[in-house]
């Protein structure tokens, strides 16, 4: 038994290593991926180092500049208050880039928590957990985030939190559906003969297998997690002003829109495009390189 | 000349003292044409008589509103936000609600745009000699939508219910002490006496359109105001459908002519810019308000009149007097030095307000005193002030709401507060949350440390001075308490000659100056947007919109 145990969970291990070997090659001939890639980068390197080579403090004010048009010495133009557009949109990279990640991260892990645990016991435990998701899924996100957020007030955390956890039974329907093709498989039987306990076999043995779509559910789940928290803030509920945040930016000057000042609303709107887009785009590009 | 003195002479002949000290007052001098006017007004002289006395000393009498261009007929289209409650003139408590009553209602006395009261229901008015009983005389001409006649019994029925407690009236927050219920009595038919708690100079106000819910209703009014809307004014509600709009046709029996218009069509939206667009894009033809934010595009625009009227609407930013980093008097004062009050009335208002100077008396107020120092921009004094309270900085968060200006105007007080050390967290939330229950211990508004409010424009600076100010304020966001103030307050709010106003005007300023609980950065003009081809709209800097003799085309 022990000998056939080993054997399967030998003949399971040695694809990840050959996946992992060729992954990366297929990326790098993915142009989609190369550029969404880049993108992504741009605007991390943005958010960590924008505040040091920007041409304007992003948060200084000046009531004889405001809602100037782009010239040469503001590049974007000045928004209601006269504070340089250019500077706040690359400063602005910053709370979209700390949020949204923390929030798929959190979103992830207890997606794929709760998604083993339905997987790996099914029967009422899987039932019931997942009756609770179809009531989740059925209520629009940006609803239930609003709930929660009114009712707890708008901080960072909570925004963080609340995307965390709407999140959650997204990324566990997709961990559930990972988890049954992987349990009927040799080497968890094997696992469970030889004595392992439910938390080692979910999380040693079916974990590690499972790995390709939950990095591609996560990467999904970031662009996601990037346009709602845009949302929010530009609901009011996300960051606070006078954070340059591209969200808050668009709530703060979509008003004099009307009135032609589109360079307070447009680079803050094509910065979160891009974003997304660019996040969307490593998504597919993985996806892609980890099916094959 | 002197045949005109002599005249004069004949008019002073029955006047109260009150009266004929307002008209020495213009006589000598010591009056401009517009305070004598306000003031004329409030103590019940008639129209008659103050334009008799301007023409005496040269000034241009009294020009009426009615030179207008225009032809009659047709429909007036105005978009106005969607009022938040049910339409009833007990209960009406925003700029919404109040627009759809006053098509309909009329009210005791009108205040009109100079801050000038003049006859509506009333054709004149008197206090007894110490100001605590006011007698109004009423037109005899006046007939409900219903064609009831009005008489002396629907006035003192409709004001008597706006003073009750039990009705929940939005109108208690100006009688709280004022007036009282049953204080409100028929002399005869056409002539009622108010009876008020305390001594009272500017007691006209309170029944003008100032007090927005004061509009006379039949006496058996009781309840279910939307359906009829019957109430005595120049239109008569043709339909209305929550939070969509209503329609008004012209009442060709108004007591004041029927209006040129034949019908008025209301459209609610839900936000400015929306209405913005339906005026650019000839949907409609007047916004009852637009702000300088988010209605860049209708100044300067051939296409669009801009009706600027100035106000007393301001913002105040409290500081907790009592505890906390602002106890210290010198710290307040250094947080209000150091705003450049000019470059935020021309950055954010394009210039269309008024520089504030930390208490509530407006440059619009006749009684303000125009000596008191302005208080402007300046670090070193502030950081001395700081250095003299033994603080160099400290932590704070700023709370207030995300309505026009004010984040705007949060961020600026935050780059502000950083020149002298205080590092300010904002905390910007919608309306509701902040107000929250609008008690202590369960409103951001009462509660914050640092905080700030909107106040909407009012006829008199009394309500300003008591519900934030006074030390059982029921809005004191700043705990403020001084037993000098609370007196001066008294004495300003009973001073029924202009004199005696303005002096204790100039005490409450220089004391508010040096205490600065709130700080009073600027009072922003009140801005109507009509297309080019409306006339004779008139409109107020509580958000009405007086149409009898506008047309449009």
């Amino acid at each position: 038994m022990s000998a056939a145990a080993g054997t399967a969970e030998e003949s399971a291990a040695p694809p990840p290593p050959q996946k992992a070997r060729s992954t990366p090659a297929i990326l790098m001939r993915s142009p989609g991926f190369l550029v969404g890639a880049a993108i992504v980068l741009f605007w991390a390197f943005c958010a960590a180092f924008a505040p040091h080579f920007v041409p304007y403090d992003p948060l200084a004010d000046d009531l004889l500049e405001t809602l100037s048009p782009p010239s040469a010495a503001h590049w974007f133009g000045t928004d209601q208050i006269g504070r340089d557009v250019f500077s706040r949109v690359l400063v602005g990279a910053r709370d979209i880039l700390t949020i949204a990640p923390l929030a798929t991260l959190l979103g992830t892990v207890l997606g794929t928590v709760v998604g083993l645990v339905m997987g790996y016991f099914g029967g009422w435990v899987d039932a019931i957990v997942g009756r609770l998701i179809e009531v989740m899924l059925s209520l629009p996100l940006i609803i239930v985030a609003l709930m929660v957020l009114v009712a707890l007030g708008p901080s960072t955390s909570t925004v963080i939190v609340v995307v965390g956890l709407v999140f959650t039974p997204l990324v566990a329907r997709t961990v559930r559906a990972a988890v049954l093709s992987e349990r009927h498989l040799d080497y968890v039987p094997a696992a469970s003969l030889r004595g392992e306990g439910a938390l080692h076999i979910m999380f040693v043995e079916i974990l590690p297998n499972i790995w390709p779509p939950i990095i591609v559910e996560a990467t999904v789940r970031l662009g996601y997690a990037i346009f709602t928290i845009a949302s929010l803030s530009f609901l009011g509920f996300g960051v606070q002003p006078p954070s340059p945040d591209w969200g808050l930016a668009i709530a703060e000057n979509y008003g004099v829109l009307v009135g032609g000042f589109w360079w307070t609303v447009v680079p803050a709107t094509v910065a979160t495009a891009s974003l997304v887009v660019g996040v969307n785009l490593v998504a597919e590009g993985l996806q892609r390189a980890l099916a094959e | 000349m002197s045949r005109i003195i002599r005249n004069l002479g004949n008019w002073r002949l029955g006047r109260t003292n009150l009266e004929n000290h307002v008209i020495d007052e213009l006589l000598s001098g010591r009056l401009d044409r517009r305070s004598f006017l306000r003031h004329g007004s409030r103590v019940g002289l008639s129209l008659a008589v103050m334009a008799a006395a301007l023409k005496t000393v040269g000034l241009d009498p009294i020009t009426s509103a009615r030179a207008q261009s225009g032809k009659p007929g047709g429909t007036m289209r105005i978009a106005l936000i969607a009022p938040s409650g049910t339409i009833d003139p007990v209960t009406v408590a925003d700029q919404y609600g109040l627009l759809v009553l006053q098509q309909v209602g009329d009210f005791l006395v009108m205040d009109g745009p100079d801050l000038v009261l003049q006859p509506m229901l009333a054709t004149e008015w008197s206090p007894n000699e110490d100001g605590t009983v006011w007698t109004f005389k009423l037109r005899d001409d006046v007939k409900f939508h219903d064609g009831r006649a009005m008489t002396a019994d629907d006035v003192v029925a409709s004001i008597d219910r706006l003073a009750d407690p039990e009705n929940g009236s939005n109108a208690l927050s100006a009688f709280k002490g004022v007036l009282s219920k049953g204080g409100t009595k028929k002399v005869d038919d056409h002539t009622v006496a108010f009876h008020l708690d305390a001594p009272n100079g500017n007691f006209p106000y309170y029944l003008s359109s100032d007090n927005y819910n004061a509009i006379i209703l039949p006496a058996d009014y009781s309840g279910g105001f939307e359906a009829q809307m019957n109430a005595t004014g120049p239109f008569k509600l043709e339909r209305y459908t929550p939070k969509v709009g209503a329609t008004f046709v012209k009442n060709p029996d108004y007591w004041g002519g029927a209006p040129l218009l034949d019908r008025v069509e209301m459209s609610f939206y839900a936000d400015q810019q929306p209405q913005v667009l339906a005026l650019l894009g000839g949907q409609v033809d007047v916004v009852q308000q637009v702000t300088v934010q988010g209605s860049q595009s209708l100044f300067d625009n051939p296409a669009v009149k801009i009706l600027e009227l100035r106000s007393n609407a301001h913002r105040q930013i409290h500081m907790k007097t009592q505890s906390g980093p602002f106890a210290d008097k010198r710290v307040r004062q250094a947080m209000a030095l150091t705003l450049d009050r000019p470059r935020l009335i021309q950055g954010l208002f394009r210039g269309m307000a008024d520089i504030g100077n930390d208490s509530p008396f407006a440059p619009v107020f006749p009684s303000t005193d125009p000596t008191v120092e302005q208080r402007a921009k300046n670090i070193k004094k502030a950081k001395q002030l700081m250095a003299e309270a033994g603080t160099t900085g400290f932590d704070t968060t700023f709370t207030t709401m995300s309505i026009q200006e004010l984040p705007a105007l949060a961020s600026l007080i935050k780059n502000a507060a950083a020149e002298i050390g205080i590092n300010v967290t904002l905390k910007i939330e919608d309306p509701g949350a902040y107000y929250g229950d609008a008690v202590p211990g369960k409103s951001d508004w009462l509660d914050s440390e640092f905080g700030m409010t909107d106040y909407g424009h009012r006829g008199i600076p009394n309500v300003f001075l008591t519900a934030p100010l006074k030390s059982d304020g029921t809005w004191n966001s700043a705990n403020f308490q001084n037993a000098e103030y609370d007196q001066l307050v008294t004495d300003y709010v009973a001073a029924l000659d202009l004199d005696a106003q303005k002096d204790a005007a100039g005490k409450i300023q220089r004391l508010l100056l040096d205490e600065t609980p709130i700080i009073f950065p600027y009072f922003y003009n009140w801005l109507t947007a009509t297309a080019p081809n409306v006339a004779g709209v008139q409109p107020t800097a509580m958000g009405q919109l007086f149409l009898q003799t506008a047309t449009v085309g």
